[in-house]
């Protein structure tokens, strides 16, 4: 089968409506900002990932897997950039027609892998979602981000994560989405055991992307 | 004025045997009676009449000529006379009627007498009637001149059945099931009606045949509404409202106030461009929601009431289909008269 016989089967595929759709897969565009320790070490960039999510009765999952490349931003005290890499993913019940409770991981990896914090993190919290149009729901989410590990060690005993969702049925089994992330880790060190300092991580991701109805 | 009034009576009761002259104009005899008395000799008409009646006559001539001579004793005020002669008259022909506002009122008060002076069943009538076996009846009526113990029967394919019996006078209706005696339907076929009236040693019969068929029943067909009853849609379109752009502005400004919020002093201010890629996207969508046609959303009340309207039809079908498993056992009884041939 040609490329154009597969591209045009797949977008047939994408624009059927789907009954009683449970799952949607797709990849995504992703921006992000990332700031450690103080004002002077900031990342800007982009990359590309992909998400799923998946629901049965009021139980609902989500994962998202995102590589960026982050360069140092103008003004950034950084020389070098690094790539880094998150994975979050979320299980969620449905408590009222417009609110759920949810529980997730998030791991972000950088690579070369001490030119930034990699960090993992137990996720708690709830978000609520409500449908704004046909086919059309936003969300809002807010997390706690538990007993978060980092590479380079410390502790974070605040460490939150904000999100803003979007999902629009474009046509058929077509999705568009959108997802923006902010979280934000008090991290505390205490390098050669001198006293704690603080070394703060902060990081802001949107993603855009099609998303495709099973 | 009285007088004139009376007058005109006399004269259209006069004029009814006039009507009658070229139907019962066989007899040479009576027709000369006729003429006698569409011109008023009353004794000529006396005389002929009772001449035809000495001569061979038939059953309608001799009606007539009893006729016209009740209509000339009643004009010659002989009213016993006339009586007789109308006593004849109905027990040639017991069917016979005196129109009230054509005749004189002396001669239908003694046509009225000379009826109540002879035992008669008259304007026995059965109408056409069709029920389910069982179900109904075949009206049945008929009039007794005289108090007299009557019989009323239907004699035919199924044998005989007594269809009542009683001390009657005058107007009597009655109502037949059209059944055996076990309760099963009379057989189909053609049946005589037979009325006998019993008084002292008088007696008298009148007759009417009837035709009983028998047919299936008509089976009810099953529902799909009811009637004054219609299904709502379930569904119900919203009106059009701020809200879509109204909560997506909530959701983003959330957002912003938390990002702003948590965002730590010693890093310094954000990028904001993620939020505004994802917040305006929001924003947009909300907008053109709100202005776009809200999507159909179920309507509780209606999905009940169609849910309760399902029901009652599922519950009138199956009596429906109670009911015509009844009527596939039964049989579809129909009763027509059969018209039969009166004396002139």
């Amino acid at each position: 089968m040609s490329r154009a016989a597969l591209g045009a089967l797949l977008l047939a595929l994408a624009l059927r409506p789907a009954a009683g759709q449970l799952v949607t897969v797709g990849p995504q565009f992703a921006l992000a900002d990332y700031r450690e320790v103080a004002s002077g070490l900031r990342y800007r960039g982009s990359g590309f990932g992909g998400s799923l999510w998946a629901r049965r009765d009021r139980l609902s999952v989500e994962a998202a897997v995102v590589r960026l490349s982050l360069d140092p931003a103008d003004g950034s005290a950084a020389t070098t950039g690094f790539t880094a890499t998150q994975v979050d993913a979320w299980v969620a019940y449905d408590v009222a027609a417009y609110a759920s409770v949810e529980v997730g991981v998030l791991h972000r990896s950088a690579d070369p892998e001490f030119d930034a914090q990699s960090v993992g993190a137990v996720r708690v919290g709830a978000r609520s979602f409500y449908e704004i149009g046909p086919g059309a729901t936003v969300v809002f989410r807010a997390n706690y981000l538990a007993a978060p590990k980092f590479s380079g060690g410390g502790r974070a005993a605040i460490s939150l994560d904000l999100g803003l969702g979007l999902d629009i049925r474009l046509a058929g089994r077509l999705h568009g989405t959108a997802t923006y992330a902010f979280n934000r880790m008090n991290r505390k060190t205490n390098p050669g055991g001198t006293g704690e300092i603080d070394a703060p991580i902060q990081a802001s991701l949107a993603r855009v992307g099609l998303a495709l109805g099973l | 004025m009285a007088r004139y009034l009376g007058a005109v009576v006399c004269f259209a009761g006069l004029a009814v045997p006039a009507l009658g002259a070229a139907q019962a104009g066989q007899n040479a005899t009576l027709r000369r009676a006729q003429q006698a008395y569409d011109n008023l000799e009353y004794r000529q008409v006396l005389t002929l009449a009772r001449a035809a009646l000495r001569e061979r006559l038939t059953g309608a001539e001799r009606a007539r000529a009893y006729e016209l001579l009740g209509f000339t004793y009643g004009a010659m005020d002989s009213i016993l006379k006339a009586v007789d002669a109308f006593k004849q008259l109905v027990l040639i022909d017991p069917e016979r009627q005196l129109d009230p506002n054509r005749v004189s009122p002396k001669a239908y008060s003694a046509f009225d007498v000379a009826l109540r002076q002879v035992l008669l069943v008259r304007q026995l009538r059965v109408d056409s009637v069709s029920f389910v076996g069982g179900q109904g009846a075949v009206p049945v009526r008929f009039t007794v001149t005289q108090p007299a113990r009557v019989v009323a029967r239907a004699i035919g394919t199924g044998g005989t059945v007594v269809i009542d019996s009683g001390a009657w006078n005058g107007q009597v209706n009655l109502r037949w099931p059209a059944r055996l005696a076990g309760g099963d339907p009379v057989p189909p076929g053609t049946y005589t009606l037979v009325v006998d009236a019993r008084l002292g040693q008088n007696t008298f019969s009148a007759s009417q045949p009837i035709r009983v068929s028998h047919g299936r029943v008509d089976t009810v067909p099953s529902v799909t509404s009811l009637p004054g009853y219609q299904f709502l849609p379930e569904t119900e379109i919203p009106p059009q409202s701020w809200r879509p752009v109204g909560l997506a502005f909530l959701y983003t400004g959330g957002a912003l106030v938390g990002t702003l919020g948590l965002e730590s002093s010693s890093l310094g201010s954000g990028s904001k461009r993620e939020l505004g890629l994802v917040g305006g996207a929001a924003l947009v969508t909300g907008f053109v929601m709100m202005l776009r046609k809200p999507a159909p959303r179920p309507a509780a009340a209606n999905i009940l009431y169609n849910r309760l309207l399902r029901d009652q039809i599922a519950r009138r079908n199956q009596d429906i289909a109670k009911e015509n498993v009844a009527r596939r056992q039964q049989v579809q009884v129909t009763v027509a008269p059969v018209p039969q041939v009166t004396p002139k």
